[in-house]
């Protein structure tokens, strides 16, 4: 058996340490590029939206590389994204790849059907290396993470450009390298430490913005034509509640015993949006309302066509918590020179507005 | 005579215009930017030199428009500022207690919304380009009349016919329906108006609060057939400015006045004489990775000046100072 499965920023070193330990043979397709763009989008209904296209994209180049089994998320309840993995598996059998798909029904079988999956993935491994395998993965997906975190604070005010991603790619490569549990705690220490002592412009307050929306736009640099790093190369720090590791976290093992970080953004939307709209609409609502003194501004990323973001965008105008949002609609059809151009022009808006509102002396120029 | 210059190259049309020191606009120039933002920009500097006073000092330059950092890299910009922030400064300039700049151009269409001085949101279209400048040209080329005579004749509809505004494509077979149904010109050309103003309103003004005052600029500013439509259909007056169709030049050349102002620093200003240079542009697809990023490249006599049009960074830092 020979998996494959489809990206999510860089949730594939988290597997790819599983399937390690498990001594599993594992195929992972090249990051997300204009090819996978290209082949998703050539065997995909018009209408849906890029996340499919791309996972798509992803399977078809784990299919080529030999990939038999796959692994995709799915379940009730979400969006779309529940019966993705029925027509994905139509599509890859439509195009001759006789291949099985594996679906994580993670909103409905918790940890048990998680770990259950993976078991049925493993040739023959017992419970304990599985539990320990899974671990492994997600301590590394964690490592990940919180350095990524910092490394949203650093890009906004380091004196050369590119310093912090530079450090980034070679956490990554450490990270995925390492073998055991000091070697990942050392490297962790290591590039933390080093983002540290980038230098940087300790004389301006970076603007703030929070990154809201669609769980896999948000997560998958390629799909929003890297705004994150666009808003840090002009001086902006992000914030964005959504990684893999966290979500892992919560929807695994604390949603079961009750612990649910999303209480509070629900609640914080209930005066303008009552229910669960599907995907992370509610979620989008709640963040603007519940960030609107703390951050100077948000971005707010959906797919093209995602009907839970699309109520959430019409509902936002309205709230009486006031912060300006940008909303990208993240297709195949985007273009950089057009994000860029809105970026910069939101960025001056926040800009003036704060200038405006603490008469600080940085101005627009 | 210190003067600022404030360079707008459009998709469709390039504007410069030049300040003096109380932000005077003392010349201006519009030419079509017919594919070629180099020439055209250089063309236009010849232009605008002979417009300015012999003792004419360039003591800042700003760009701005869709080709902003090929020319900012051409004439030596000290500032290269997006066209939604450079249109939202030069209109304040005019009038202060705008709350509203819909700015509709060649190939693209704009609504800033403004409150107390500062703006608050805009948007700009994304998907469609129905309702800017080009198709209004196509359709009065394919009526074989100029864009000035369907301005003028747009206003003599007294029974405008309902076109289909959601798309061009449409729009065009629903002209040619309702002309061959026997309708009249007039009431056809400002039923398209109403229908493009219709469409802009639904995409590019979606969830804006459009409050006036209004003010409407860019190319399209021109076509009073269109100024009339927004005005029924918001049911209040629409300002239209004299200079509109250069306003993101005029707010590019405000913005960098006043930073220059701040600055110690002369301006990077190449001198006129970068109209005689002649600049070469090329192609290439990188190889780094599977992305294969088509960049383009700026250079004189082999030498690189700037590169563009990658998806991540290798190839931003400028090869040579």
């Amino acid at each position: 058996m020979r998996v494959g499965m489809p990206h999510l920023g860089n949730l594939y070193i988290c597997i790819k340490a599983m399937a390690n330990r498990l001594n599993g043979d594992l195929i992972v397709p090249s990051l997300s590029n204009q090819r996978t763009l290209s082949l998703g989008v050539k065997y995909s209904p018009e209408g849906l939206c890029l996340p499919f296209k791309l996972m798509l994209g992803n399977l078809i180049e784990a299919a080529e590389l030999g990939a038999d089994t796959m692994i995709m998320v799915g379940g009730f309840g979400i969006c779309r994204l529940g019966y993705y993995t029925k027509i994905q598996k139509q599509i890859l059998h439509d195009l001759g790849y006789d291949v099985e798909l594996v679906q994580f029904g993670i909103s409905e079988n918790k940890l048990l059907g998680f770990l259950q999956s993976m078991k049925r993935l493993t040739s023959g491994e017992g419970w304990p290396s599985i539990i320990s395998a899974f671990r492994f993965g997600l301590a590394k997906l964690g490592a990940v993470d919180k350095i990524e975190r910092v490394v949203q604070k650093v890009r906004a005010v380091e004196q050369v450009k590119g310093a912090a991603n530079r450090l980034f790619t070679q956490a990554i490569q450490a990270i995925d390298q390492a073998d055991d549990y000091g070697t990942l705690k050392r490297a962790q220490r290591d590039y933390i430490a080093q983002l540290n002592q980038v230098p940087k412009d300790t004389q301006v307050q970076p603007l703030v913005v929070g990154m809201t929306g669609e769980f896999y736009v948000l997560l998958e640099p390629f799909s929003n034509l890297d705004v994150e790093n666009e808003l840090g190369k002009l001086g902006v720090e992000v914030r964005r509640r959504t990684f893999v590791s966290e979500w892992v976290k919560y929807s695994l093992f604390l949603n079961p015993l009750g612990i649910d970080e999303t209480k509070k953004i629900h609640k914080a939307a209930l005066p303008y949006l009552k229910r669960d709209v599907g995907g992370d609409g509610w979620e989008t609502v709640g963040e603007k309302v519940l960030h609107a003194k703390e951050y100077d501004g948000i971005v707010h990323l959906a797919p093209f066509t995602c009907t839970p973001e699309i109520v959430a965008q019409n509902i936002m105008p309205s709230t009486k918590e006031n912060i300006p949002v940008l909303t990208i609609l993240c297709d195949e059809q985007l273009a950089k020179a057009g994000v860029l151009t809105r970026l910069e022009a939101f960025v001056d808006l926040l800009e003036r507005k704060r200038w405006v509102n603490n008469k600080q002396q940085r101005v627009v120029v | 005579m210190e003067a600022y210059l404030g360079i707008d190259v459009g998709s469709v049309t390039t504007k410069l215009v030049m300040l003096d020191k109380n932000d005077e606009l003392v010349a201006h120039i519009y030419l079509p930017t017919q594919g070629k933002p180099i020439d055209m920009v250089q063309e236009g500097l010849i232009q605008i030199e002979q417009q300015l006073p012999e003792e004419a000092n360039i003591c800042g330059v700003a760009t701005t428009g869709s080709a902003r950092y090929l020319a900012g890299v051409i004439v030596g910009a000290d500032l290269v500022k997006n066209e939604i922030t450079s249109h939202a400064v030069a209109t304040l300039q005019y009038v202060p207690q705008v709350q509203t700049i819909i700015e509709i151009g060649g190939q693209d269409s704009k609504i800033i919304i403004v409150r107390d001085g500062v703006v608050t949101d805009f948007g700009m279209n994304s998907v469609c380009a129905a309702g800017t400048g080009s198709f209004l040209d196509h359709q009065a080329l394919r009526l074989n009349m100029s864009i000035e005579e369907f301005a003028r004749r747009a206003l003599d509809s007294n029974t405008p016919v309902r076109i289909a505004g959601r798309c061009t494509v449409f729009a065009e077979s629903d002209m040619v329906h309702k002309q061959q149904m026997g309708h009249r010109i007039e009431d056809i050309l400002y039923g398209l108006c109403q229908a493009l103003v219709r469409n802009y309103l639904n995409n590019v003004g979606l969830g804006k609060e459009i409050k006036p005052p209004i003010v409407f600029q860019g190319g399209v500013a021109f076509n009073q057939g269109i100024a009339r439509a927004l005005r029924e259909e918001l049911g209040t007056e629409i300002i239209v400015l004299p200079h509109h169709e250069v306003m993101g030049a005029i707010g590019a050349a405000l913005l960098v006045h006043a930073g220059m102002t701040r600055s110690d620093n002369g301006s990077q200003f190449k001198g006129f004489s970068v109209s005689e240079i002649k600049y070469h542009t090329s192609s290439f697809e990188c190889k780094s990775c599977p992305n294969c990023c088509e960049i383009a490249q700026l250079s004189i006599n082999g030498r690189v000046l700037a590169r563009w049009g990658g998806r991540c960074d290798i190839w931003d830092e400028s090869p040579v100072s």
